[in-house]
C-alpha cells in the first residue's frame, strides 16, 4: 500500500468509527445515556469551548503544565548530565532509576496533599515529581548516545571544551533531547491530570471529573476529545520537529 | 585458451545433478523493472564442487534462493536430479545460509534434527541421524551445546550437518564462511572438503573470495554485476585432495587472476 | 582513596531513609501530619492487617484480571499489528500519535460506565496497560530474524510449523518484556483508579484516610502498595532469569536501542 493510499483507508476507519458513533446511540443499541450521539459531543465541545468558567480552568491546567515543566526539566536534566558523566554517581542511581518507573507514582500525591494542601503548589510538585525520573533518564541517554569516538576525533584536533560542547554535543543529542522533551511532556500532563481529578478545585481534569460524577456525558466526552487533542497535537508538532533534525540518523 | 567448459561433455553417463536453462529473472524496483539475472545457463554433474563468484549484488544469492526453490525465477527453468524444483525440498537440496541460523533456544544436535522434526520422523531415528551429522562434521560429543556456546566455525558445522541431515544429493551454500575470520575459514574450507569427498554430494558454492573459490572447486562459474550473467566458466584442474602448498603455486595464482580479469573488466 | 561499590551506596542510603524516615518526625523537623515516624506507621498497618488484607485481596484480584486482559490482548494484537506488514503500515503511526494521550482522562467515562466497583478497575488498568504491551511487542516481533524463517523454509516447513516451531520459541523474549511491562502498569492503572473512585482496595484507603488526615494509615497504605510493586518485580525478574537462553533467542544484536524504547508515558502515573 503507497503513502497516499494509507492515509486514505485511515480516514475511512476513522469515518466509520464515527459513524458507528452517531448511529448505535441513535438506534438505541447503545444506552444513549451513557454514550450520547456524536452530534451531541460535538455540540457539547462548541458549547464548552464558549464558556468562560472552561477557559478559566483550562488557563489553570496550561499554567500547572508549564510550571510543573519548568522546574522538572533544568533540574532532571542538571540530574542525569551528571550521572552519565560521572560514573560513580550513575551507577549508584540508575539501577534505582528503573525501579522508581514500575511504583505508582500516584501513591504519593497524598502526601503531597498531606504538605503543601490542595492548591497550585501541591498539583506543580506533584506533576514536576511525577517528570522528573524520566528527564534524568533521558538526559543521562542523550549524554551517553554521543559516540565517543566523535569526541576522540575532536579532541585530537585540539578542539576545546566549548567547541566539543557545541559541535558535537549538542548536534548529536538534539534528536534525543527533543524526543525526550516530547515524552517529558505526556509525562507531565498525565501527572496534571491525576492531581487535578484526585484533589483540585480547578482545572480541567476537576471539571471533566465533576462532568462524570454528575452524569453529564456529552461535556465529559468532549472534555476528553479536547484534551486528547491538545495531547497529541503538541505530540506531532514536537515529533515533526525531530524529524528535521534527525535527518542524520540512521 | 579458456575452457568454455560445457561440463557434461567430459562425462558420459553423467545426468545433472543441478541444471539451469535459460533462466532470467526480473523483479519490480521503485523506478520500472530491473532485471537481476539474465539468461544462465548451468549443468552441474553429479559429485562435482562448483563455485560461484560474482561482484557483490550481482544477483548470486538471488541464484541460489532459486535453485532452493525459495524464490521464483521470472523465466526459464531449474532442475535438481531431473525433477523442475519450484518449492523447498530438503531431501533433494540442502541450503547452509552465511549466518548460521541456528536456533538458539535448541541444543546442537535439536538443531540438526530439525528438519525431521517439520518431517514427523521418530524420535529415536531422528537423533541417531542427527548424532551421525555431527560426528560427520567434527563434533562428535557437542550435540548438547547451545548455539552460544558455540564458536563461529562451530556453528556454520552445525548449520552444514543440518543441511546435510536429510542425504540429499545437492547441497547449496551461501557464502557460509564469510562471517569467520581467515584462519577459521582457511579450516573450515578443508574440512568441508573432507565432508564432501566423504559424501559425494553436489555442492554449489556461492563466495566472494576468489582463493576461496579456486581451492574449494572443481569448476568457478564467474558472475557479472547486475545483471548476473555467466562470464566464464572455469575449470579448476588442480589435483585432490587439495592442499594449503597448492595455493602458492603458480597455477594457483593463475587461475586467481583469470578470474578476477573476468570481473574487473566485465562490461 | 578507596570509594564504596555502588551497590553499598545504595545499600546506606535504603537504611539512611529508613533511619529518617523514623528520626525526622520525631525529632519534630516536620509535622507528623507530613510525614508520621515508620513505626507507628507499622504499628497501625499491623493492628489494621485485617482490614489492609482484606483491601490488598481486592487490589491484587483487579491486577490480575487487568493483566489478563492488557498482556493477552496486547501481545495478541501486538503480534498482528507487527507481523502483518500491511496492517503494520497502516495502524502503527495511529496507536503511536494516540499514545501521546493520558489515559486517566478516561477514567471519569469508566466510572459513569461501569460504576465504582472492580468493573471500571479492571476495564480502566486493562486499557492502561493494553497499549504499551501491543506497541512493545509490535515492535518485538520485529527483531525477530528473518533468517530463523528462511532456514526454516529452505527445510521444507510448512506455515503451521513455522508458526509453533519458529515465530513463538523466537517471540518469547518480546513476550516476556510484555509481561514484565503489563504488570508493572495494569498495577499503576489500579491503584490510580482506586484512589480516584473506589469504594475498596488499597488506593481507596489511602484516600479515605487521607481525607481523614489519619497519615499513619495513609503511609501504612503506601507501604502495601510498595510492597505489591516490589514482590512482583522480583518474581518477574526470578523468571527472566530462568529463562535465559530464550533471552537471546530471535533476536539480532539489539542493543541500547532496544532498552531506551521501552518507557511507556502510562508509568508518568
Amino acid at each position: 500500500m503507497r503513502g497516499a493510499s494509507l492515509i486514505i483507508v485511515r480516514l475511512g476507519l476513522l469515518a466509520a468509527v464515527l459513524l458507528l458513533w452517531e448511529a448505535l446511540p441513535r438506534l438505541g443499541l447503545v444506552n444513549a445515556m451513557l454514550l450520547p450521539p456524536l452530534s451531541d459531543v460535538l455540540a457539547a465541545l462548541v458549547h464548552i469551548l464558549g464558556r468562560g468558567d472552561v477557559h478559566a480552568s483550562l488557563g489553570v491546567t496550561a499554567a500547572e503544565v508549564v510550571v510543573a515543566f519548568v522546574i522538572a526539566v533544568p533540574l532532571g536534566a542538571a540530574l542525569g548530565i551528571l550521572a552519565a558523566e560521572n560514573a560513580y554517581f550513575g551507577d549508584i542511581f540508575k539501577p534505582m532509576l528503573f525501579y522508581v518507573f514500575s511504583v505508582p507514582k500516584s501513591i504519593f500525591l497524598s502526601m503531597f496533599i498531606l504538605a503543601f494542601g490542595i492548591g497550585f503548589p501541591q498539583k506543580v510538585a506533584y506533576a514536576a515529581f511525577s517528570t522528573i525520573f524520566i528527564v534524568i533518564m533521558s538526559a543521562s541517554a542523550a549524554v551517553e548516545s554521543v559516540k565517543a569516538e566523535h569526541l576522540l576525533v575532536a579532541r585530537s584536533y585540539g578542539a576545546t571544551q566549548a567547541q566539543i560542547l557545541r559541535r558535537v554535543y549538542i548536534p548529536s543529542m538534539l534528536p534525543i533531547l527533543l524526543e525526550a522533551l516530547r515524552i517529558s511532556m505526556i509525562f507531565n500532563f498525565t501527572g496534571v491530570m491525576i492531581a487535578e481529578m484526585y484533589a483540585s478545585r480547578v482545572g480541567i481534569g476537576r471539571l471533566i471529573a465533576d462532568w462524570g460524577e454528575n452524569f453529564e456525558m456529552a461535556k465529559l466526552l468532549a472534555g476528553v476529545i479536547l484534551l486528547a487533542a491538545a495531547a497529541m497535537a503538541f505530540n506531532e508538532a514536537v515529533r515533526s520537529l525531530e524529524a528535521r533534525c534527525s535527518t542524520w540518523r540512521t | 585458451m579458456q575452457h568454455v567448459a560445457n561440463v557434461t561433455g567430459t562425462r558420459t553417463d553423467a545426468r545433472a545433478a543441478v541444471e539451469v536453462r535459460g533462466l532470467s529473472h526480473v523483479y519490480a524496483g521503485r523506478d520500472g523493472a530491473v532485471p537481476a539475472l539474465e539468461a544462465i545457463d548451468m549443468k552441474v554433474p553429479a559429485g562435482r564442487f562448483v563455485v560461484i563468484v560474482g561482484p557483490s549484488g550481482c544477483g548470486k544469492t538471488s541464484l541460489l534462493m532459486m535453485l532452493a526453490g525459495l524464490r521464483a525465477q521470472s523465466s526459464g527453468a531449474i532442475l535438481v536430479d531431473g525433477r523442475p524444483i519450484d518449492r523447498p525440498d530438503p531431501s533433494r537440496v540442502g541450503v547452509v545460509f552465511q549466518e548460521a541460523s541456528l536456533y538458539p533456544w535448541l541444543t546442537a544436535v535439536e538443531n540438526v534434527e530439525f528438519p525431521l522434526v517439520l518431517k514427523h520422523a521418530p524420535r529415536a531415528e531422528r537423533r541417531a541421524r542427527a548424532e551421525a551429522m555431527l560426528k560427520l562434521v567434527g563434533l562428535d560429543g557437542f550435540g548438547a551445546r547451545h548455539p552460544h556456546e558455540l564458536s563461529g566455525g562451530m556453528k556454520q558445522r552445525v548449520s552444514i550437518a543440518r543441511g546435510l541431515v536429510q542425504d540429499p544429493p545437492v547441497l547449496l551454500m551461501d557464502e557460509p564462511f564469510a562471517a569467520l575470520d581467515e584462519q577459521t575459514r582457511m579450516t573450515m574450507g578443508h574440512e568441508l572438503l573432507r565432508i564432501w569427498e566423504q559424501t559425494s554430494k553436489t555442492v554449489v558454492f556461492i563466495t566472494h573470495s576468489l582463493t576461496e573459490a579456486v581451492y574449494l572447486a572443481d569448476e568457478v562459474l564467474v558472475m557479472s554485476a547486475r545483471p548476473g550473467r555467466i562470464l566464464d566458466r572455469i575449470t579448476v584442474d588442480l589435483p585432490r585432495p587439495r592442499t594449503y602448498q597448492m595455493m602458492a603455486t603458480e597455477e594457483f595464482g593463475a587461475l586467481r587472476e583469470r578470474i578476477w580479469q573476468q570481473i574487473r573488466t566485465a562490461p | 582513596m578507596n570509594w564504596p561499590t555502588p551497590r553499598t551506596v545504595r545499600r546506606l542510603i535504603g537504611v539512611m531513609i529508613l533511619v529518617l524516615w523514623e528520626a525526622i518526625p520525631r525529632l519534630g523537623i516536620l509535622p507528623e501530619l507530613f510525614i508520621p515516624p515508620l513505626t507507628k506507621t507499622l504499628h497501625v498497618l499491623w493492628l489494621d492487617r485485617a482490614i489492609y488484607a482484606a483491601a490488598l485481596f481486592v487490589t491484587v484480584y483487579e491486577v490480575a484480571v487487568a493483566m489478563l486482559i492488557a498482556c493477552g490482548a496486547g501481545i495478541l494484537i501486538g503480534s498482528v499489528v507487527g507481523g502483518v506488514a500491511g496492517i503494520r503500515r497502516l495502524m502503527l503511526p495511529v496507536f503511536s500519535s494516540l499514545y501521546a494521550v493520558p489515559i486517566v482522562i478516561l477514567y471519569p467515562v469508566f466510572t459513569a460506565w461501569f460504576g465504582i466497583g472492580s468493573e471500571s478497575k479492571i476495564v480502566f488498568a486493562g486499557v492502561y496497560g493494553f497499549f504499551p504491551v501491543m506497541l512493545s511487542t509490535a515492535a518485538g516481533i520485529r527483531t525477530i530474524d528473518e533468517q530463523y524463517l528462511l532456514a526454516a523454509r529452505s527445510m521444507g516447513a510448512s506455515l503451521p510449523q513455522l508458526i509453533v516451531r519458529v515465530i513463538i520459541p523466537a517471540s518469547i523474549p518480546t513476550v516476556l518484556a510484555g509481561l514484565r511491562l503489563g504488570g508493572a502498569l495494569t498495577i499503576i492503572g489500579v491503584v490510580v483508579s482506586e484512589m480516584l473512585t473506589s469504594a475498596n482496595g488499597i488506593g481507596y484507603l489511602v484516600t479515605k484516610n487521607r481525607t481523614t488526615l489519619d497519615s499513619p494509615r495513609v503511609f501504612a497504605a503506601i507501604i502495601v502498595i510498595l510492597t505489591l510493586s516490589v514482590v512482583y518485580d522480583i518474581a518477574v525478574r526470578f523468571i527472566e532469569r530462568r529463562t535465559l537462553v530464550w533471552q537471546t533467542a530471535g533476536r539480532r544484536a539489539g542493543g541500547p536501542e532496544t532498552a531506551r524504547v521501552a518507557l511507556p508515558a502510562q508509568a508518568a502515573a
